[in-house]
C-alpha cells in the first residue's frame, strides 16, 4: 500500500518488472486496484475546492476594506498558508469518508444483515509511519511558519521584541487607549494630550498603543488592522500597527463587557498627515509631530 | 500467633450482623424526600443567616452593588443548605452513619442499595448499581441538553431579530452564560455518564464498578448541583458568558453565586466519578483481559477521566476564589488591591482546554468501538488508537494558553503555546488513521451508529483546520472573541461530541432499554440536526470573518443575512433534535425487542444477555484475545502472494 504522494506517471504504463525497482512495481500494482484512482481523483477535487474556499473567506474578511495594516496582510497570507498546508490531507480524509459512504467498496442496507466480512487488515506499518512521518513534517512547518510570523507581527507591531515592549520608531504616535464600560477613549499624549471618542490618525505613521481599562476586561479590536489585545483593569498592554489605507474603519469590542458591550465600537478614522494635523488643532492640540 | 487475622475456611467468614431491614434508612429516602429537606434545609440556612447578618451589621447597610447587605451571604447558604439537604434527603449519608454507629454493610444491604427487585422506584433512589447509574446519568444529560437547547433557540432567535432587542441585554447575557455552561456540563456526562457507567464495567467483565456508592454519590451530587446553577436565571442571571471572566463576574447579582456553587460541587461529582471508573478498569478486568485486549472505548473513557480528575480542581478552584472574593472582601482578582485578573483566566483556561478533550475523546472512542462492527473489519492500528488517546490527554496540559493570546498577560509565552497547540494535532492524526484505515476497503453497514461516524469525520475536519487557524497567534489576533471562535468550538463540540454521543447511544441504545432505536425516525432527526448545523455554523464562520464580535445581541448591518440563515439553520437543529428524542422515547417504550448481541459485536457487553441481568454475567467470563477478530484473510494480498509464486515458478522454470 502506498499514499497518495507516490503516484507517478509511469504507473499508467504497461508492467516491466525487469527493469523497474521491486517498490515502484508495488506502486503501480497498487494503482491498479479499481479504487485507487478514484480515491485519488477525489482527493485532488476535494483540495481544489478547499483551496478555493479560503479564497472566499478572505474576501469575507475583507469586504468592510481591509486590509487597512500590514498585519491584516500578513494574517490574510497567514490563512491561505495554513489552508494550502492542509488541504491535502483533509481532502484525502474526505475523499474517503465520500467514497465509502458513496459505496465505493460495497455496502449493506439498513434492513439487510452484514453477511460477509471484510479484509482482516489489522495495521499497516507503511501506511502508519508514512502517515505519522507526513503529518509530523506538516504540523512542524506550520509551527514554524507560525513562530516567524509571530515574530513579524510583534515586530511590526511594538519593535522587534515582545518583552521588551518598545515602540517600534521613534517617530511612533503614542495613543493611551482607555476602555470603560462602555465607551473608548484615546488620548494623544505627544498632540497635547487631547482626547477623542474615535481613533484619528494619519495614515503610514506607526501607532503605539497603551491600553488599559477603568473597570472590567475590554478588547481593543481594530477590525481592518488585524489588531487586538485585551484591555485590563491594573495593567496597561501594548500593540500597535502603522495604518496603511485612508477610510474609515470598525472599532469593536471584543470581550463581553456587560450590558452594553454590544454597542461598545467606534471608528478607526485614518486621514493624511495634513488632515491629521488640522483635526489635532480643532482639537485644541498643540504639537503635532 | 496474634487474633487480629485468622485464616478461616471460605465457608466460615463470619458475616456482620444484619441490623433492623436490609437498606435501613434507605427505604424512606428517595428524590421526592430528597428535594423536600433540600427546601427545607435552604430556608432554614436563609433565615438564620439573614438573622445574623442583621445582628452584625444592625441592618440598613447597602454595599456597592446596591444589594441589601448580607443577601449574598444569605443566598450562599441557602445554596449550601440545598446541597446538604438534598444530600441527606436522598440517603447519601445514612451508609456512613450506619457504619459509625456500629452497623457494618451486610451483603442484604448491599443488595437492597443495588436496586434488587425494586422496579422502576430504584431510578429515583440512591441506587448503587451501575446500570442504574447508567440510565439516571442519561436522563439527567437529556434534560439538561433540553435546556440548553431552548436557551440556544433564545439566543438565535433574538440573533435573527436583526431590528429590534427581543430581551433585555442582562437578560440576554445571561442567556448565554447558562446556555453555555449547561450545554458543558451536558456533554461532560453525556458519554462518560450514560455509557461510562453503563457499559464499561460489562465490557471490562465486572459485576459492577469498584466503588458502587461513590458511583450513586456522584449522580446526586451532579443532580444537586444543577438547580442552583439554573436559578441563577431567577435571581439577576449570570451576564458574563459561561467562561464568567472577573472582575465583570463580581459585578454579577446574585446569581452568580447559583454558577459558582454548581461548579464547586459538580467538581466533587467529576472527581468522584473519574477515581471510579478508573478503579474499575484498572482493577476490575475480567481474567485474560490484558491491555492489549481492553476496548478502545475503555481507554477513551479512561483518559478522559484522567483529564477530568487531574484539571477539574483547577476551576473548582478558581470559583472557590472568586465566591471568596465575593463574600469575604479577599482580592485575589481585585487589581486594584494586588489581586490579577489575569490569575483567573489562567486558572480556568488549565480546565477549560482539557474539558474539551474530556468531552471529544470519549465521543471519539465510542466511534472507534462502533467502526469495526459496522464495517466487519479489525480497528486498524489500535495500538496508534491508544498513543494517539493519551497523547492527547499529555499534551492537554500544556495548551490553555492559547486561549489567552490575546490577553497581553505575557506575549513571549505565545510562541511556546502556539508550538504545543499545533503539536496536539499530532496525536489526533494518529485517531483520524485508525478511523480512516478501518473504513478503508470496509463494507460499511448504513445503521444509524454508522452514519455518525461519517458524520464527526466531517464535522472534525471543520472543526480542526479552523482550530489550526486559531492555533495560530497571528491568525488568531484577527480571530479571537469573533463569531468564528463560537463556530469552531460547536464543530467541535457539538459536531463531534454531541452527534459523536448520539451515535453511541443509538449503538447502546439496545443493550441499556432491551429494544432498538427506531432506525428511520432516529435517521430523520440525526439528518435534520446535522443539515441544520451545518447551516447555522457555517453562517456563523461566515459573520466571525466578516468580524462580527460574539456575545453581541445588536451588531453591524453587514452581518445581518449571515445572521438569518444562522438563525433559520438554528430552528432546523431543534426539530431535528426533537424528532430524535422522540425516536429515543417511543423506542424507549414501545421499540422492537433486541437480542443480546444486536449488531454482532465482539465486546463482552454484546455477549451477556438483554436485558442484562442483576450482576451482569451468570458467570465472569474469560478474555482470550481483543474485540476486533473480525475479517477474512485480505484477498488482494493472497493474490500478491499468488502470483508473486507463480513468477517465481516461472522465472524458476525458465533458468532450469
Ligand atoms: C486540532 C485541534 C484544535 C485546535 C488546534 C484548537 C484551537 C483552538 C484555539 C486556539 C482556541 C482559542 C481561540 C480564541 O479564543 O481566540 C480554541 C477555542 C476553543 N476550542 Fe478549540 N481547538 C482544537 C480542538 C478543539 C476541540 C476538540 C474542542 C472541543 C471539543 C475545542 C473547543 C474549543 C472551545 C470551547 C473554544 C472556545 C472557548 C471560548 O473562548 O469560550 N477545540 N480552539
Ligand atoms: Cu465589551
Ligand atoms: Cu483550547
Amino acid at each position: 500500500m502506498s499514499t497518495v504522494d507516490e503516484r507517478t506517471p509511469e504507473a499508467e504504463e504497461p508492467e516491466n518488472p525487469t527493469n523497474r525497482p521491486a517498490g515502484m512495481h508495488l506502486v503501480s500494482r497498487w494503482m491498479n486496484r479499481p479504487y485507487a484512482r478514484r480515491i485519488i481523483l477525489l482527493t485532488v477535487i476535494i483540495s481544489a475546492v478547499i483551496i478555493a474556499l479560503t479564497f472566499v473567506m478572505v474576501a469575507f474578511m475583507n469586504l468592510s476594506g481591509g486590509p487597512a495594516s500590514d498585519i491584516q496582510g500578513e494574517i490574510e497570507k497567514t490563512m491561505y498558508v495554513l489552508t494550502f498546508t492542509c488541504a491535502p490531507l483533509m481532502g484525502f480524509t474526505l475523499a474517503i469518508i465520500t467514497y465509502s459512504w458513496w459505496g465505493g467498496w460495497g455496502k449493506v442496507k439498513s434492513e439487510e444483515e452484514p453477511t460477509e466480512e471484510g479484509p482482516a487488515i489489522r495495521t499497516n506499518g507503511v501506511a502508519v509511519v508514512a502517515w505519522i512521518t507526513v503529518c509530523s513534517l506538516l504540523a512542524a512547518f506550520l509551527v514554524i511558519w507560525g513562530l516567524v510570523e509571530l515574530a513579524t507581527i510583534t515586530a511590526s507591531s511594538y519593535g522587534s521584541v515582545a518583552a521588551n515592549q518598545q515602540p517600534n520608531s521613534a517617530k511612533a504616535i503614542d495613543i493611551n487607549v482607555t476602555g470603560q464600560q462602555w465607551l473608548w477613549s484615546f488620548e494623544y499624549p505627544d498632540q497635547g494630550k487631547i482626547t477623542s471618542s474615535e481613533l484619528v490618525v494619519p495614515v503610514n505613521v506607526p501607532l503605539y498603543f497603551n491600553v488599559t481599562s477603568l473597570d472590567v476586561i475590554h478588547s481593543f479590536w481594530v477590525v481592518e488592522a488585524g489588531v487586538k489585545i485585551d484591555v485590563n483593569p491594573g495593567a496597561i498592554t501594548n500593540t500597535g500597527f502603522t495604518p496603511n489605507k485612508l477610510g474609515t474603519f470598525n472599532i469593536r469590542c471584543a470581550e463581553l463587557c456587560g450590558l452594553h458591550h454590544a454597542y461598545m465600537e467606534t471608528n478607526l478614522r485614518v486621514v493624511t498627515q495634513e488632515q491629521f494635523e488640522s483635526w489635532v488643532r480643532e482639537q485644541g492640540g498643540a504639537r503635532t509631530s | 500467633m496474634s487474633d487480629t487475622a485468622v485464616i478461616y475456611e471460605q465457608k466460615h467468614v463470619p458475616q456482620p450482623r444484619q441490623v433492623g431491614k436490609p437498606g435501613g434508612f434507605l427505604h424512606r429516602t428517595n428524590f421526592v424526600t430528597a428535594v423536600v429537606s433540600g427546601i427545607v434545609l435552604a430556608a432554614i440556612f436563609y433565615f438564620i443567616t439573614g438573622a445574623i447578618v442583621q445582628k452584625v451589621t444592625g441592618g440598613g447597610q447597602q454595599n456597592n452593588l446596591s444589594l441589601p447587605d448580607g443577601l449574598q451571604q444569605q443566598i450562599t447558604m441557602m445554596y449550601i443548605g440545598w446541597i446538604i439537604g438534598f444530600m441527606a434527603g436522598i440517603g447519601a449519608f445514612a451508609g456512613p452513619i450506619r457504619w459509625m454507629l456500629g452497623h457494618d454493610l451486610t451483603h442484604a444491604d448491599a443488595e437492597y442499595m443495588s436496586g434488587k427487585d425494586m422496579g422502576r422506584k430504584k431510578f429515583w433512589k440512591y441506587t448503587t448499581d451501575h446500570k442504574v447509574v447508567g440510565i439516571q446519568y442519561l436522563i439527567v444529560a437529556l434534560i439538561l441538553f433540553g435546556l440548553g437547547g431552548l436557551l440556544a433557540m433564545l439566543i438565535r432567535t433574538e440573533l435573527g431579530v436583526t431590528w429590534a432587542e427581543v430581551f433585555n441585554p442582562n437578560f440576554y447575557n445571561s442567556l448565554i452564560g447558562t446556555h453555555g455552561i449547561v450545554m458543558i456540563i451536558a456533554m461532560i456526562i453525556a458519554v462518560t455518564g450514560p455509557l461510562g457507567n453503563f457499559i464499561v464495567p460489562i465490557m471490562c467483565g465486572a459485576r459492577d464498578m469498584a466503588f458502587p456508592r461513590l458511583n450513586a454519590l456522584s449522580l446526586w451530587l451532579l443532580v444537586a448541583a444543577i438547580p442552583p446553577l439554573v436559578s441563577n436565571l431567577l435571581m439577576g442571571g449570570i451576564r458574563d458568558g459561561w467562561t464568567v471572566y472577573q472582575p465583570l463576574a463580581d459585578q454579577a447579582p446574585v446569581g452568580m453565586i447559583g454558577y459558582q456553587i454548581c461548579i464547586i460541587v459538580f467538581a466533587f461529582s467529576t472527581g468522584i466519578a473519574s477515581v471510579n471508573l478508573i478503579t474499575t478498569v484498572v482493577t476490575m478486568r475480567a481474567r485474560g483481559m490484558t491491555w492489549s485486549r481492553v476496548p478502545i472505548f475503555v481507554y477513551g473513557v479512561v483518559g478522559s477521566s484522567i483529564m477530568g480528575l487531574i484539571w477539574f480542581p483547577m476551576f473548582q478552584y478558581s470559583q472557590i476564589l472568586a465566591l471568596s472574593d465575593r463574600m469575604l472582601q479577599t482580592s485575589f482578582y481585585t487589581p486594584a488591591s494586588g489581586g490579577s485578573v489575569w490569575l483567573y483566566e489562567n486558572l480556568f483556561w488549565l480546565l477549560g482546554h482539557p474539558e474539551v478533550y474530556v468531552i471529544v475523546i470519549p465521543a471519539t472512542a465510542a466511534l472507534l468501538e462502533i467502526m469495526p462492527v459496522f464495517l466487519r473489519k479489525p480497528l486498524f492500528s489500535y495500538k496508534l488508537a491508544i498513543a494517539g488517546i493519551f497523547g492527547i490527554v499529555g499534551l492537554s496540559a500544556v495548551v490553555w494558553v492559547h486561549h489567552m493570546y490575546m490577553t497581553g498577560w505575557a506575549p513571549s509565552s505565545n510562541y511556546p503555546f502556539m508550538m504545543s497547540t499545533e503539536m496536539i494535532s499530532i496525536p489526533f492524526s494518529f485517531l483520524l488513521l485508525v478511523m480512516l484505515g478501518t473504513m478503508w476497503r470496509g463494507k460499511p453497514w448504513m445503521k444509524l451508529p454508522m452514519m455518525a461516524v461519517y458524520a464527526v469525520i466531517w464535522n472534525k475536519v471543520i472543526g480542526g483546520i479552523t482550530g489550526v487557524y486559531l492555533s495560530d497567534t497571528p491568525v488568531d489576533q484577527y480571530m479571537h472573541g469573533s463569531m468564528f471562535v463560537v463556530a469552531h468550538f460547536h464543530f467541535m463540540l457539538m459536531g463531534a461530541g454531541l452527534f459523536g454521543a448520539m451515535g453511541a447511544i443509538a449503538y447502546w441504545f439496545p443493550k441499556m432499554t432491551n429494544r432498538y432505536l427506531d432506525e428511520l425516525i432516529g435517521a430523520i432527526g440525526f439528518w435534520t440536526a446535522f443539515v441544520g448545523f451545518q447551516v447555522t455554523f457555517f453562517a456563523m464562520f461566515v459573520a466571525g470573518l466578516q468580524g462580527m464580535p460574539r456575545r453581541v445581541l445588536q451588531f453591524d448591518q453587514a452581518f445581518n443575512i449571515a445572521n438569518w440563515i444562522s438563525t433559520i439553520g438554528a430552528y432546523v437543529i431543534g426539530i431535528g433534535m426533537l424528532i430524535f428524542l422522540y425516536a429515543m422515547i417511543t423506542s424507549w417504550r414501545s421499540g422492537k425487542l433486541a437480542p443480546g448481541n444486536p449488531w454482532g459485536a465482539h465486546t463482552l457487553e454484546a455477549q451477556t444477555e438483554t436485558p442484562v441481568p442483576h450482576e451482569n454475567f451468570p458467570v465472569l467470563p474469560v478474555v482470550t484475545s481483543d474485540p476486533y477478530g473480525f475479517g477474512v484473510p485480505d484477498p488482494y494480498e493472497l493474490l500478491d502472494s499468488a502470483e508473486l509464486q507463480a513468477k517465481e515458478g516461472v522465472s524458476k522454470v525458465g533458468a532450469s
